[in-house]
């Protein structure tokens, strides 16, 4: 109670000094420092933006002279690249259920029994330095004389079946996404008060019973999140079909933006499947923000 | 009322057997440590290829090309990032600034459209900046370009751990500053970037490990003379197939991102990453 009269004070202090200084509008100031992050934004995110939906909507380069508009490109994308749609959309959410069903569990012992935390954050970076060198490494550890060849030979697994199958590309899918799915489980769980699953159990609930009936509610916002995240960033996915996967996985959008554009230059094709790609990370990243509410809940 | 003795949060008065309850625990212990082996094993696999011949004899010799061949490629990694986060500083930190302190007009609006690169899937970034270097803006392949697309599918990393950092920041400490007669620069040099450090140094290892690592926009604009450490490691196995000399350079390029993060675990601890894309 005694600080009050002194903060106020400060409080006066601080506005005379910006009512004194001409120029000052506080408005204009905080326009000048959001200027460069803005003219980076336009420049480079939202100018290519647009120019990719232009070219997405021409054909045969007539966007570099005259300009002339035309859906070809998108009855295209819709008719022969509809399987390649399908399968990008069904690898990313296979690998976030995938995701989902580890996760939960997992998030579950770290947030209620683990006490080496630490350890597993860092050891969780290890996915994170990038899907290429993931699927690099599971490649070789495929491969039929890898380094764990005597410990699957011992159980009876002959694993380089699994080089360049959907298996192998849903699993280092998963194991990018892992850590968001942990993420997000993890600090939904943290908020849930262990009393209430002790009292579930004291008033004779089965432990399928707490879970549906207090964990899986309370917790529903961070597996939405979760897996909206995860689904978001997988579908982007490009390193781990390229060197694990077999041509039906190669033909994620991804990867067929590349051979489009850079490979056969046919930029219109290309541009339209991005922009198509794009319409709905944006769609998957505009729900999950809805949810979640962000960390900025600006 | 033998588990009323039970610890808190484990008890499960369900089943008064101990042994079964322990059996529980060391299986949910187990769990974590499998995933932990998953997660090191990509890694570990990589270390253990890039170190042995085809002969199956143990040497170090494909490290040779790491400072050999490759070392131009890790400068330039190296080169890119630092640049990269610099830049990323000196936008990133005026504009947390204004988001947080200054009363602006459509401010989620404004930050919405700062992250729109954060949410678009990396080749559909790389795909649009490639055409549009090469026809609307008529920049050659260079290095510019390339931290060009760095900083702007990045900042938004080093602007939200600032975000953060901002609003926990009571505006006291400014005020105090500022009632004792320092000036606004002296304020911000002495009082603010010091308690903010945490959080600017959460935006740098983030920017680090993402771009260091980054392969997938740098292959769509990467020139002959731009290819960077990761997109050489991507580009070998697609031409090479599997080396021990590739699987050298990526083994160094993890190696250094984790002392890097190692480094900051231990100078930071790990709370400041919250809510950003490390955990």
């Amino acid at each position: 109670m005694t600080h009050a009269p002194a903060e106020v004070a400060i409080e006066y202090e601080i506005a005379d000094a910006q009512v004194s200084k001409p120029l000052a509008s506080p408005r204009l100031r905080g326009g000048l420092l959001l200027a460069p992050a803005v003219v980076v934004a336009i420049l480079f995110s939202i100018i290519p933006l647009g120019y990719l939906l232009q070219v997405s909507l021409t054909q045969d380069s007539s966007f570099f002279f005259t300009v002339e508009y035309t859906g070809e490109n998108y009855r295209e994308v819709f008719t022969r690249y509809r399987s390649a749609i399908a399968e990008t959309v069904y690898l990313a959410a296979a690998s976030s259920i995938l995701d989902l069903i580890f996760g939960y569990p997992f998030a579950y012992i770290l947030i209620r029994k683990v006490r080496y935390r630490e350890l597993v954050r860092t050891m969780m970076t290890f996915p994170l330095f990038g899907p290429l060198y993931l699927a690099f490494g599971l490649f070789y550890i495929l491969l039929p004389n890898g380094p764990l060849g005597p410990i699957f030979t011992m159980l009876g697994i002959d694993i380089a079946k699994y080089l360049f199958s959907q298996a192998a590309v849903l699993f280092s899918m998963a194991v990018f996404t892992f850590p968001f799915m942990v993420m997000n489980i993890g600090a939904a769980l943290s908020n849930v008060d262990p009393m209430l699953e002790e009292a579930a159990k004291t008033l004779g609930a089965k432990p399928w019973q707490t879970f549906t009936r207090i964990l899986f509610p309370l917790s529903w916002s961070g597996i939405i999140a979760g897996l909206l995240l995860c689904f978001g960033w997988n579908l982007g996915v490009f390193a781990q079909p390229q060197l694990l996967g077999s041509p039906k996985e190669q033909s994620v959008l991804s990867i067929q933006m590349f051979t489009k554009g850079l490979v056969q230059f046919n930029y219109g094709l290309a541009a339209a499947l991005g922009v198509v790609l794009m319409v709905m990370a944006f769609a998957v990243t505009w729900i999950s923000l809805r949810f979640s509410r962000g960390a900025l809940g600006a | 009322m033998a588990s009323l003795a039970a610890p808190a949060g484990t008890l499960r008065p369900r089943f008064p057997n101990i042994s079964l309850k322990r059996l529980g625990d060391a299986l949910a212990h187990g769990y974590v440590w499998v995933w932990l082996v998953i997660f090191a094993l990509p890694f570990l696999a990589t270390l253990a290829y890039s170190l042995r011949t085809a002969d199956g004899v143990w040497t170090l010799s494909a490290y040779q090309y790491v400072l050999g061949s490759f070392k131009e490629n890790l400068l330039l990694s190296l080169q890119t990032t630092v640049l990269t986060i610099i830049i990323n500083l000196i936008i990133a930190i005026p504009a947390a600034y204004a988001i947080v302190r200054h009363p602006l007009p459509g401010k989620s609006f404004i930050l919405s459209a700062l992250n729109l690169s954060l949410y678009t899937p990396a080749a559909v970034m790389g795909v649009s900046l490639v055409i549009a270097y090469a026809f609307l803006f008529r920049i050659p392949q260079t290095m510019i370009g390339l931290i060009a697309a760095y900083v702007v599918g990045t900042f938004p990393l080093m602007l939200v751990p600032v975000i953060v950092a901002l609003r926990d920041l009571p505006l006291v400490f400014e005020e105090a500053a500022r009632t004792l007669g320092a000036t606004r620069m002296q304020t911000f040099w002495r009082v603010e970037i010091p308690l903010l450090g945490p959080g600017i140094s959460a935006g740098i290892l983030l920017t680090f490990v993402i771009i260091f690592n980054e392969f997938l926009v740098t292959l769509f604009i990467a020139g002959p003379s731009t290819t960077t450490a990761a997109l050489r490691v991507y580009n070998l196995t697609r031409t090479a197939g599997f080396q021990p000399s590739t699987a050298a350079l990526a083994t160094t390029m993890q190696l250094i991102s984790f002392v890097v993060v190692l480094l900051f675990f231990r100078l930071f601890g790990s709370r400041y990453l919250k809510g950003t894309y490390l955990i």
